[in-house]
């Protein structure tokens, strides 16, 4: 036991179970320095010398999702037993990458022959944003999607509300508020002269996009993109996920990044640029990881993506069921839906998703991206 | 029961109580022990992690005291409230003349009034009780801030009454089944350990000590079976409450063996959902065959 040992015996240990901390702070892990002094507290009554000690003392005070536990055992067995850093570039999380592909995304191959004539249309913005607002996002010049986006943050995207357990006073509502009843029956004499109300509160219901970000798709997700962002300050919650041939959540990525450098790496992980697009595994994939667990529960889940999928449409079909039955609505962006109000779906993919999404739009242009910001807070 | 010394101790004094829990869970439980900290335990559904609280308190002698989180759960359900009817009806038996008295209304607002809830019992308990704040995922963000608050000072301020203190502090497990990911000041304030699923011999221990009365054959058999059943790409692949049930289940049947026909009569115990039925039932033989 190492619980008799004097202060001066323990300072070594100390300073390399310190010096261990500062290397998963290195790794990327949140270890801050009340860990450290937590995981120092934590060797007091254990042994000090066993690494098996050391290692599950130093788990349990310094990961906190099962994410972080990779890397820590990676720093883990670097640190303490020597091990070559090997692995060290394949962890994501930590390795800063260089903007290497960012140039690939911006303009999808099919575009470029336009891509040459806008110049001459860029002459057209002083036109008015009336112009703007129906030009397809894949047509725009960079100067006009930067327009666009400021037009966009001016939007407010509001997801319907939902009644929640909890009450707040109210002064026509359904359940008494017994304390504030008792509270103002005080100042009468303990006379119960007024009965007051609470109802219900009402609350924003999750918004969960699903964003296709592979080839000529990227452009269009690239502006949901920012509408979603927009919406993060009206909304409780807004999650978002994107997809090529895998899907990926950056969420938590766009807490840090500005929403064009988070999709430019995501993606760079999820799209296979000879893969082609595989909607029905990566839905598959969202409903088992995260729709299980409760993520769009009672949500909105908005997908934008054209339906061509390149895998087996039963796959989709399931999915497509399964994202049904766990959320409380299914809006499809299909951006080559266009402004056709009697548009069909003619791919494959979308006509499998076609009977379990409840509104289809088209969320090309800004005008139609208006149109799910005004139909939203009606889909309750 | 006074606190083990070792970590060894401590897995054994678990393993009395019927559980059975590996290294990395007793070093957990017993830094958090030591160092009087939270302990949040996240792992997949049915792998135990209410069950640790339950048996740590039966072991040490101590109260379990259990607040189960669920949307809309707030202050007047986890910490206390008034006994309003209670007082509705002191009140109507005050004469005009008492009710204008200071001290009566103060009385209104004694302890005799107060409904104690989970958070202020375990506060007034400190260390004789095991706090068990479980599927805090399901409690929505109001009220992990607010469990935040307790969970950093152990007090509890009730205006009309004063702060309460907790003399000691009780031992903390929350439960979380990662519906949603908890805030990190909550995080920060707790030690973690992930429960993951038991190997295939542990998990044959772990079904004999909750079943003494099933043969060994068997135990070996499901373990096997529901393992291999882990591997496949279920919706919901079954947890360790899961195997016992299904052990259970057969014993009571009076099977000492596993067969295909058996285990496709007794799927319900282990599969609860349609499409993974579906998918189990194709592949009954090979499930059924291994651990003989």
């Amino acid at each position: 036991m190492a619980a008799d040992l004097g202060a001066a015996e323990r300072a070594p240990y100390t300073a390399v179970l310190v010096g261990f901390a500062r290397a998963l702070r290195a790794a990327g892990l949140p270890a801050g320095t009340g860990d450290a002094q937590a995981f120092c507290a934590a060797m007091a009554p254990l042994d000090p010398t066993d690494m098996i000690d050391v290692y599950w003392a130093g788990r349990a005070t310094m990961t906190s999702r099962p994410a972080d536990i990779e890397v820590y055992d990676r720093v883990f067995r670097s640190y303490f037993l020597g091990a070559a850093d090997a692995a060290g570039g394949k962890l994501p999380a930590v390795a800063p990458q260089q903007g290497t592909a960012v140039g690939v995304l911006n303009v999808p191959a099919n575009d470029v022959q336009e891509g040459n004539e806008r110049p001459s249309l860029q002459g057209v913005m002083a036109a008015g944003t009336e112009v703007l607002r129906h030009t397809a996002f894949a047509r725009c010049t960079p100067d006009e999607l930067a327009a666009l986006r400021r037009m966009m943050a001016s939007m407010r995207l509001i997801p319907p509300r939902r009644r929640t357990r909890r009450t707040v006073p109210a002064g026509r509502g359904h359940r008494p508020d017994l304390r504030r009843t008792i509270r103002q029956s005080m100042r009468m004499c303990g006379e119960p002269a007024e009965l007051y109300w609470r109802r219900r509160k009402l609350r924003l219901r999750p918004l969960i996009l699903i964003l296709d970000v592979s080839g000529s798709m990227a452009d269009y997700s690239r502006c949901l993109l920012q509408f979603g962002y927009a919406a993060r300050r009206a909304a409780d919650r807004v999650e978002v996920f994107c997809f090529g041939t895998r899907l990926t959540r950056i969420t938590r990525a766009l807490e840090h990044q500005r929403p064009d450098e988070a999709l430019d790496r995501a993606a760079q992980a999820v799209v296979d640029w000879a893969g082609g697009t595989r909607i029905g595994a990566s839905l598959d994939a969202f409903v088992r990881t995260w729709a299980r667990q409760g993520v769009c529960r009672g949500g909105i889940v908005v997908i934008c993506s054209d339906g061509l999928d390149r895998g087996d449409p039963a796959v989709l079909a399931a999915a497509m069921e399964r994202l049904a039955r766990l959320s409380h609505r299914i809006v499809w962006l299909n951006p080559h839906r266009g402004t056709d109000r009697s548009f069909t779906p003619s791919t494959l993919g979308m006509m499998v998703a076609a009977p379990h999404t409840d509104l289809i739009l088209s969320g090309h242009d800004l005008a139609s991206l208006e149109e799910l910001a005004e139909m939203l807070p009606a889909l309750s | 029961m006074e606190h083990p010394a070792t970590v060894g101790e401590l897995a054994d004094t678990l393993r009395q109580g019927g559980y059975l829990a590996d290294r990395g869970l007793a070093t957990a439980l017993f830094v958090a022990l030591n160092l009087q900290r939270p302990i949040l335990l996240e792992g997949e559904v049915g792998v135990g992690k209410t069950e640790v609280a339950k048996v740590l308190a039966q072991v040490f002698g101590r109260r379990l005291i259990r607040l189960q989180c669920y949307e809309g759960i707030d202050t007047n359900q986890a910490l206390y409230e008034w006994d309003y009817a209670r007082q509705m009806l002191q009140i109507r038996a005050l004469s005009e003349h008492q009710a204008a008295d200071e001290s009566a209304v103060d009385k209104l607002f004694g302890p005799k009034f107060l409904l104690e809830r989970p958070l202020l019992a375990a506060v007034r308990a400190g260390d004789q009780a095991v706090l068990l704040i479980d599927e805090v995922d399901r409690a929505d963000d109001e009220f992990e801030a607010f469990l935040l608050e307790v969970l950093s000072d152990f007090q509890v301020s009730i205006p009309e009454i004063g702060t309460i203190t907790a003399p000691t502090r009780p031992l903390v497990v929350l439960t979380s089944n990662r519906t949603r990911e908890l805030h990190d000041a909550l995080k920060r304030r707790c030690l973690y350990h992930w429960i993951g699923y038991p190997s295939q011999q542990r998990e044959v221990e772990i079904v004999l000590v909750k079943e003494p009365a099933a043969a060994e054959r068997l135990a070996r058999k499901v373990v096997a079976a529901v393992h291999r059943l882990r591997e496949l790409d279920l919706a919901k692949p079954p947890g360790v409450a899961e195997t016992i049930d299904w052990v259970k289940t057969l014993d009571f049947l009076g099977a000492d063996d596993l067969d295909p026909g058996l285990a496709a009569d007794t799927l319900g115990a282990v599969i609860k959902e349609r499409d993974d039925l579906d998918l189990v039932r194709d592949i009954m033989e090979e499930i059924t065959s291994g651990g003989g």
